[in-house]
């Protein structure tokens, strides 16, 4: 293996771990909550909200229909707004996180409506607020499926940053399509495969762990 | 202690409106242990939560303790939850928490600190027996000990009340009788008013004091558990102790047609249930001594009701038709439970 061919790999797995590592943070700080408000404010549910309820759920509905690509491009003013720039590694941030808020909400969403109805019963016979049972019972009980949740978020973002270098997000994903594919580098494109699979294995193997770590059931 | 007037409630459904509750009154006595017996559907649940609010009324009024819950906001309510435990049928006890966590979870939502949380915790679980379980998870634990588990975080908050629903009802025999045991001690200990629903009637038997029937959405007999055994007014209070206390006529007489009228050279068939001491009492001997009839036993049980003896006889009396008259009305002096099945012909009996 060449050093310039080093040089290319480490630089572009530093740029998709950058990308993928800061959405995914961003998709947590707002699609976890995004989730736990679509649980709650469903019918019948904690907080039911019915009219905001089926806002969000056509806001996350509509988000998820457009296709990857299509988004990047589509919301380039708004990344200028929130980035300062519509191109580059940091740039691609924007979208991607932009993706990943929905697609990771409606997983929380699933996980926390997979928590039994009685634990809620249970603590409201208690006294508690709903925003006791969302931190004490909800969240907690859902933990090893929102870390699951989680893993499969990261893992969609690896795959949706390979199309951040149609923006000039750059990645592993662009070196492939631009050496491995556009100059016939069989070799590039074969390290940068086996990087992708050892970088999803990793997360995956992660979120299982952390996941059956704290499953008690 | 607790007190219901008129509670309905009505359901929205697709075809029309649900009636669950059809005007319910009940009054439930400070320290007793108060049970609530009907089938599936009858309402008891919902009746249940009504009297912690987890659901409200359509109509009618709910008081704990003096308090009128109805009348509160939410948030009144759910402070005055806190003075009222629950446990439910499949325990409702959080994956993620350990026993200890489980019993705490009610002290920490009430805002207390680590010390008071441990201080609270501790006795209770040795009141439970689960001392030695506290580091466990609750999948690691038996029905039995899931259901102590969700005891002593229903104390946790120390109330006043506590309301079982149907606590015992996934249990097997011999852990259901150590839970209604656990029951009654804390009732004692505590001074604990309980609320129990249950479609079980040897629940019932084993610890209430009263007990009230419901079907339909609506209480159909009401009375100390002791009365409502001997002297069910009821069919379906009658199909409920049946489950209990076998109170078919013998076989010989399932095709037996009865009647009501006294039948020349006939006898009459009476069912007759002793009470707690007069179950000690000669009453037979007495019956065949004074009167010089004949009785024949067709069919004994003695059972036991919160610990007091409880009897139920099949007799058949047959001889001059004045002195079986007689006998009955000496009976009637007696505290006996007397129901008359009816007269039969003694010759059709023999042909049959």
């Amino acid at each position: 293996m060449s050093t310039e061919m080093l040089g290319l790999l480490v630089n572009a797995l530093g740029e998709t771990s950058y990308m993928v590592g800061a959405s995914a943070a961003v998709a947590l700080l707002i699609g976890l909550p995004l989730g736990v408000i679509l649980v709650a404010t469903s019918r019948g549910h904690i907080l039911e909200q019915p009219v905001l309820n089926r806002l969000l759920s056509g806001v996350v509905n509509a988000t998820r229909s457009v296709p990857f690509i299509i988004l990047m491009v589509a919301i380039i003013p708004f990344t200028r707004l929130i980035a300062g720039t519509s191109i580059g590694t940091s740039a691609a941030i924007v979208p991607l996180s932009i993706a990943a808020i929905p697609f990771l909400a409606r997983l929380v969403e699933t996980s926390l409506l997979e928590v039994d109805p009685g634990l809620i019963e249970a603590a409201r016979a208690m006294g508690a607020t709903p925003r006791q049972i969302i931190a004490k019972v909800l969240v907690p009980e859902a933990l090893p499926g929102v870390i699951l949740g989680v893993t499969i978020t990261i893992i969609s973002l690896i795959g949706y940053s390979a199309m951040a270098g149609a923006i000039g997000g750059g990645g592993l994903g662009d070196l492939a399509v631009r050496y491995g594919y556009q100059r016939f580098r069989v070799d590039i494109m074969a390290a940068t495969v086996v990087i992708l699979i050892a970088q999803v294995q990793i997360v995956q193997f992660c979120g299982d762990t952390l996941s059956r770590w704290l499953n008690k059931k | 202690m607790i007190h219901l007037a008129d509670i309905t409630k009505t359901y929205p459904s697709p075809s029309g409106p649900v009636e669950a509750l059809r005007g319910v009154s009940l009054t439930v006595n400070r320290g007793e242990i108060f049970g609530i017996i009907g089938r599936s559907g009858a309402g008891k649940s919902t009746l249940l939560r009504c009297i912690n609010m987890l659901e409200r009324p359509t109509s009618g009024k709910v008081s704990v303790d003096g308090r009128e819950l109805s009348s509160l906001p939410e948030q009144a309510v759910r402070q005055a939850r806190k003075s009222i435990g629950m446990i439910f049928q499949h325990f409702n006890l959080l994956s993620s928490r350990s026993v200890y966590g489980n019993v705490a979870l009610p002290l920490e939502l009430a805002g207390k600190s680590r010390a008071e949380i441990r201080q609270a915790v501790e006795p209770l679980l040795e009141l439970v027996g689960l001392t030695d379980q506290s580091n466990r998870y609750p999948s690691q634990l038996s029905g039995g000990q899931k259901q102590r588990v969700g005891i002593a975080r229903a104390l946790a908050s120390q109330p006043q009340v506590l309301l079982c629903d149907e606590a015992t009802s996934a249990l097997d025999p011999e852990t259901t009788k150590s839970i209604l045991r656990l029951l009654r001690d804390i009732n004692q200990k505590l001074k604990l008013t309980i609320v129990l629903i249950t479609h079980e009637m040897h629940v019932i038997k084993e610890i209430c004091e009263r007990v009230a029937v419901m079907e339909n959405g609506a209480i159909i007999e009401e009375g100390p558990v002791f009365e409502v055994f001997t002297n069910p007014r009821s069919a379906v209070t009658r199909e409920f102790i049946r489950t209990v206390i076998n109170h078919d006529l013998p076989e010989h007489f399932q095709d037996t047609v009865f009647s009501s009228t006294p039948v020349p050279g006939g006898s009459l068939l009476l069912r007759l249930s002793f009470l707690g001491r007069t179950a000690e009492e000669p009453v037979i001997a007495g019956l065949v001594r004074r009167y010089g009839i004949d009785v024949s036993i067709l069919y004994g049980n003695i059972d036991h009701i919160q610990n007091l003896p409880f009897g139920t006889l099949i007799v058949e009396l047959s001889g001059d038709a004045g002195r079986v008259e007689s006998a009955m009305n000496a009976l009637r002096d007696y505290k006996l439970g007397i129901e008359v099945i009816g007269y039969v012909d003694r010759n059709a009996r023999a042909a049959g």
